[in-house]
């Protein structure tokens, strides 16, 4: 057998074991951004800061500044693993959807039952992303774009299988779509409304979106 | 049509009332230029207090927060406003949807003046320290009277389905208005490219209330 030194295998191999440093380092990393999540949720944006959420961490702010440039860095981590995960959720409710219309009203419930437990960070996403400073960078984010995909990629589907007319205007359908699902955040945040009661809202609102892309 | 329920000054009575009133305006003022040049999350009281040139204790012996101060100044603004559209409204003529398209555009171009402000009335209604007597945007009723008093109107007329829940419509159209200025935070848009936007908006969800053919 050829004799190949270590440090051969670790220039040559891209998915070497991490070394101690490297692991150590991502558990600091996981350690901050569970603690920030709690605090956002408990505090929101504002009222979270990186002092606090060092503590909560059980370590030093520069302790958090190595991993993280800023609090928009830290929060915009948390959202883009967590808009990620309900991206794959949705695409999986999409795909249940008897017709359009049940399947629209689907992804709505996918995202509704996501963040069932978290409306609190749902909450100071949106107080954020009305900020003429963090706005811009939160609703630019490649995984928030994606939803609005989801819906573009239901509704052409659907003309395709002549569910919907040719001159369904997708781009604004599907971009109300997402605003409509987005609005009714409020009601399960602030009036605790079930899942149930948004599904109905949602039905309605979907059947007055849909009725004008309806073929005949 | 619809009464102003605003906060009516109870007129000027002893001197300290009066000094009180002018400590008052005097914040609001201050107020309504900082939102309007930073945003919800930008303003602070204290900044707002220092602007006015009065103490933060005397602020808050007046607002009960940040959110209550904001709900002032928006208050103030809208008397101007729906005097406008209490004064269009009854001479439009054309379709329920041609007359709501007029109704959002003066909206728009009353706001797009002090765009900030607006966006910070929306911003406010996620803030954590909320009190009771702050009303952010989507809790004030004037805009939906006037929706609702338009949609009613249509099913009077006929081009607007009996059998549609007109609060439903008017839900829509309050947050496709609302969304709609999030175009100034992604394109830098101004009142025009957004009254465009809403107008289309308007086009579709008209079709989802247009009576079954």
């Amino acid at each position: 057998m050829k004799h190949i030194s270590p440090i051969q295998v670790a220039a040559d191999t891209p998915a070497r074991a991490p070394t101690r440093r490297a692991l150590a380092k991502q558990q600091t990393r996981l350690k901050v951004l569970a603690a920030a999540r709690r605090l956002f949720s408990e505090q929101g944006y504002e009222g979270a800061t990186i002092r606090d959420i060092a503590a909560a961490a059980g370590m030093s702010t520069g302790a958090v500044f190595a991993n993280f440039t800023d609090k928009s860095d830290l929060f915009r981590e948390i959202m883009t693993d967590d808009m990620e995960a309900l991206l794959g959720a949705m695409r999986d409710a999409a795909a249940r959807g008897r017709n359009i219309e049940d399947g629209v009203l689907k992804v709505f419930m996918a995202g509704y039952t996501f963040y069932k437990s978290r409306l609190q960070l749902a909450r100071a996403a949106f107080s954020v992303s009305w900020d003429k400073d963090g706005g811009p960078s939160l609703r630019g984010l490649s995984s928030s774009l994606a939803f609005q995909d989801v819906f573009t990629e239901m509704l052409t589907a659907a003309i395709e299988r002549g569910e919907l007319s040719q001159e369904a205007e997708v781009k604004l359908r599907a971009q109300m779509l997402f605003d409509t699902y987005l609005s009714n955040f409020p009601q399960a945040i602030f009036e605790g409304w079930s899942l149930d009661a948004l599904q109905t809202r949602a039905r309605d609102q979907i059947r007055i979106l849909l009725a004008g892309a309806r073929r005949g | 049509m619809i009464a102003g329920v605003g906060s009516l000054p109870k007129g000027p009575s002893s001197p300290r009332q009066s000094q009180k009133e002018a400590t008052r305006q005097r914040v609001l003022e201050a107020a309504r230029e900082l939102f309007d040049t930073h945003g919800y999350q930008g303003t602070t009281v204290r900044e707002i207090a220092r602007r006015a040139e009065v103490s933060v204790g005397s602020v808050f012996t007046t607002f009960a927060s940040k959110g209550d101060i904001l709900s002032e100044v928006m208050a103030a603004r809208l008397d101007p406003l729906y005097a406008e559209i209490d004064r269009v409204m009854p001479h439009l003529r054309g379709s329920t949807a041609d007359r709501l398209r007029t109704m959002f555009a003066i909206h728009f171009e009353f706001e797009a003046a002090h765009v900030r402000l607006f966006m910070s009335h929306i911003a406010a209604a996620y803030d954590w320290t909320l009190t009771e007597g702050a009303r952010p945007y989507g809790r004030n009723t004037r805009l939906k009277d006037v929706i609702l008093d338009t949609l009613s109107k249509g099913q009077a007329a006929g081009d607007v389905r009996q059998d549609i829940e007109l609060q439903e419509v008017v839900d829509l159209l309050m947050s496709a208005y609302a969304w709609t200025y999030r175009l100034v935070i992604t394109n830098g848009a101004d009142a025009k490219a957004m009254i465009a936007v809403m107008d289309r908006q308007i086009g579709l969800i008209a079709e989802g209330f247009a009576p079954r053919s």
